[in-house]
């Protein structure tokens, strides 16, 4: 087999890997190092323009306010574009919090004009809850509308575990699919359904990061990213005893909460 | 609440010398107990809060227990307050305190389930500081870019601490960074020299706001291993050679900040060297002997605090046998564990050559190392056992007769092993120190 080689496009590191973000860079790259694929990262930063022919996976991560604010408009309108050509030639994306609210149309926050999305997802969102950009919030304010918890997908025929935090509720249009059905959290809006997808590329609420636990979406990632550039995207089997024992003791540790909850109430 | 924050007010109106208060992500305890120190070598008697006694209702309980059955305190012109205080309760606790001097250590992600983000946090910061009576001192980490300028539009008196012995500099900013930008203008900040994360010499690359200048700083800092360090600091009226018995970059920063805090209550320059009376507060590389064998208890709960306790073991290059230990805290629904990625594991791989993973989070914690190179090539024989007791005792079958066991570990597991040693006989209780 020829060697194979996938070009990484790191959004924003420094500014977008705020919970524990490279966790999911990591995740990628130790997987396709112990398949003997090579990986390049590029970092891609505030003004740095892309080319969509250069990258085969695109990871942008969370961060707070005041990033999303920072990078808003480079991501729509300097990034923008060049991803959505490079998703649309079938490049692979993952897009965690933040990062997959600015790639739908616009996000609007709870004060003031709402910030540009890169659009390449027919999503948007609407920040709920308290104002943290108000001097007088206060923590209590700031926790009471957001959501904090744990959150388990059905994504197909596997479970995806994760951890979600965000005061956003994130609404799909009409051309947009869900990634997943909510088993445990809340999800995109609390309407049942969690994150979009769009080809190869993904959007998600779930942190934790997301990639570690659940390998299959990170090898759905890679596969997506192969196939774009080689005719071979097989991916052989790895020992995933111990993310599937973490995956599963989150699951069954949310089952014991939950079974707990409903005996309370 | 309302009640212990109009109890908390009154109690500290009674304090004679007033407060000093000490805030920031990491360091505050360390920080007061080396403060504490200076204080009593200057004739004063400290009113200390203990260990994570840190919000409204902790400052309360910590000064009814110094009070007369009438609930007053002691008219004594001895004593002074001083409290480690929980970043988050700052704004609810400095209009009820109103203090001499605050003290910032410096800020990390830490907790993002419970404080929300790190702007918002310093923002609530600026907001409250508005309250500050004009005297109050402010005692100011320069190296860290979200604290030097913090509430500038104030005319309150600012003491700006920070090091200068740039032979400890990293290569540049590492993956612990929260990376902040220019307080000023928002720019995007570049430094002539790193300490650790974010702490260092900066300059703004867009306005060309720097780093101010410290009047107390650290000119020369010699690391003697995992053990103690000897920092020579220079205050505007004083150079003492400190021998503070505590290891790491990280406690030269508390030793600075001390003594920054010390030279803002203007206690003699005399006083000042009795900082090394420092003792290791609980899990700070706290010692304990099981069996005859040294067990080294050091506590690690953010991604920046985690990796320096272990840069700073690990640093003279011997391989150390270990216990790392994660939990979440469940019961209060915050399960986020996330941060473990951002502790720079990937450096240090090939240093343990053995290690117990612990904790109801102990699996996170294997895949975590799994992905950072620790089960390659330099593989760590590692073995998982969550039961913090069971794995504490497992760890110890497996560290060889003569060497050291260290843990590293998140609070819970520490308090259930200090619990456990109690039962032992092993360590005091927590009262009793």
């Amino acid at each position: 087999m020829a060697a194979r080689k996938l070009a990484i496009g790191y959004l924003y590191p420094e500014a977008m890997s705020g919970y524990g973000d490279r966790g999911n860079l990591a995740s990628i790259m130790r997987r396709c190092e112990w398949r003997g694929i090579a990986t390049e990262v590029r970092e891609l930063r505030l003004g740095d323009p892309v080319n969509p022919d250069e990258v085969d996976l695109f990871v942008i991560g969370d961060g707070g306010e005041f990033h999303q604010r920072l990078i808003a408009t480079d991501l729509a309108d300097v990034k923008g574009p060049a991803i959505r050509e490079a998703v649309s030639q079938g490049s692979a994306l993952l897009a965690v919090g933040a990062g997959y609210e600015l790639l739908g149309r616009f996000y609007q926050p709870c004060r003031g004009v709402e910030l540009p999305g890169a659009s390449l997802f027919d999503t948007w969102t609407i920040q709920q809850g308290a104002d943290l950009t108000a001097a007088s919030c206060t923590i209590t304010e700031a926790r009471a509308d957001r959501v904090i918890g744990d959150l388990v997908v059905q994504w197909g025929d596997d479970l995806l575990v994760g951890f979600e935090n965000h005061s956003s509720r994130t609404y799909l249009g009409l051309t947009a699919c869900a990634l997943g059905h909510v088993v445990v959290g809340q999800g995109n809006n609390g309407d049942g359904l969690e994150g979009v997808r769009l080809g190869g590329a993904i959007g998600t609420y779930l942190r934790g990061p997301c990639l570690p636990r659940n390998p299959a979406l990170t090898d759905f990632l890679i596969r997506t990213a192969l196939l774009r550039r080689y005719a071979d995207a097989e991916l052989a089997a790895l020992p995933d005893g111990l993310e599937h024992t973490a995956r599963d003791t989150a699951v069954r540790r949310l089952s014991a909460v939950k079974r707990a909850a409903v005996a309370a109430s | 609440m309302a009640i212990d924050a109009r109890l908390l007010a009154g109690l500290a109106a009674e304090i004679r010398r007033g407060a000093v208060i000490v805030t920031g992500t990491n360091g505050k305890g360390t920080t007061c107990r080396m403060l504490s120190a200076a204080m009593r070598a200057s004739g004063l008697q400290p009113i200390l809060n203990a260990e994570g006694s840190n919000q409204v209702t902790g400052l309360v309980t910590t000064l009814l227990a110094h009070a007369s059955r009438s609930g007053r305190l002691p008219d004594d012109d001895r004593d002074i307050g001083l409290f480690e205080v929980d970043e988050g309760s700052l704004p609810e606790i400095l209009p009820q305190v109103s203090p001499a001097a605050v003290v910032f250590t410096n800020i990390f992600r830490d907790q993002m389930d419970r404080y929300i983000e790190l702007d918002y946090l310093t923002r609530r910061w600026k907001q409250c500081l508005r309250s500050l009576p004009a005297g109050t001192t402010l005692v100011l980490n320069a190296d860290d870019p979200r604290l030097a300028y913090l509430a500038s539009e104030l005319d309150n008196p600012r003491i700006f601490y920070g090091l200068a012995d740039i032979e400890h500099r990293r290569s540049a900013v590492d993956c612990t960074s929260d990376f902040p930008r220019c307080p000023r203008c928002t720019g995007e900040l570049g430094y002539s020299c790193v300490f650790y994360a974010h702490l260092g010499h900066w300059e703004c690359r867009h306005c060309g706001l720097a780093r101010p200048q410290p009047q107390v700083y650290a000119a020369k800092i010699g690391l003697a291993g995992s053990a103690s360090s000897r920092i020579q600091v220079v205050t505007p009226t004083s150079e003492p050679v400190l021998e503070i018995p505590l290891p790491g970059l990280y406690n030269a920063y508390n030793a600075v900040a001390a003594t920054a805090a010390a030279t803002a209550c203007q206690l003699p320059s005399i006083a000042l060297p009795a900082v090394e009376n420092v003792t290791a507060g609980f899990f700070r590389m706290e010692r304990v002997t099981i069996g005859g064998r040294d067990v080294h208890l050091t506590l690690a709960k953010n991604p920046n605090g985690y990796t320096e306790v272990l840069r700073t073991l690990l640093g003279d290059g011997r391989p150390k046998h270990m216990l790392l230990a994660l939990n979440d805290r469940a019961s209060e629904q915050q399960p986020d564990v996330s941060w473990i990625w951002d502790i720079d594991f990937e450096s240090l791989r090939g240093l343990v050559p053995a290690a117990v993973l612990s904790g109801n989070r102990a699996i996170d914690l294997a895949v975590r190392l799994k992905y950072a190179g620790w089960m390659g090539a330099a593989a760590a024989d590692l073995a998982i056992e969550p039961d913090p007791v069971r794995g504490l005792n497992l760890a110890l079958e497996r560290t060889p007769a003569g060497q050291p066991l260290w843990v590293v570990s998140t609070y819970q597991v520490l308090w259930q092993l200090r619990d456990w040693l109690c039962r032992q006989g092993l360590v005091s209780a927590l009262w009793d120190s």
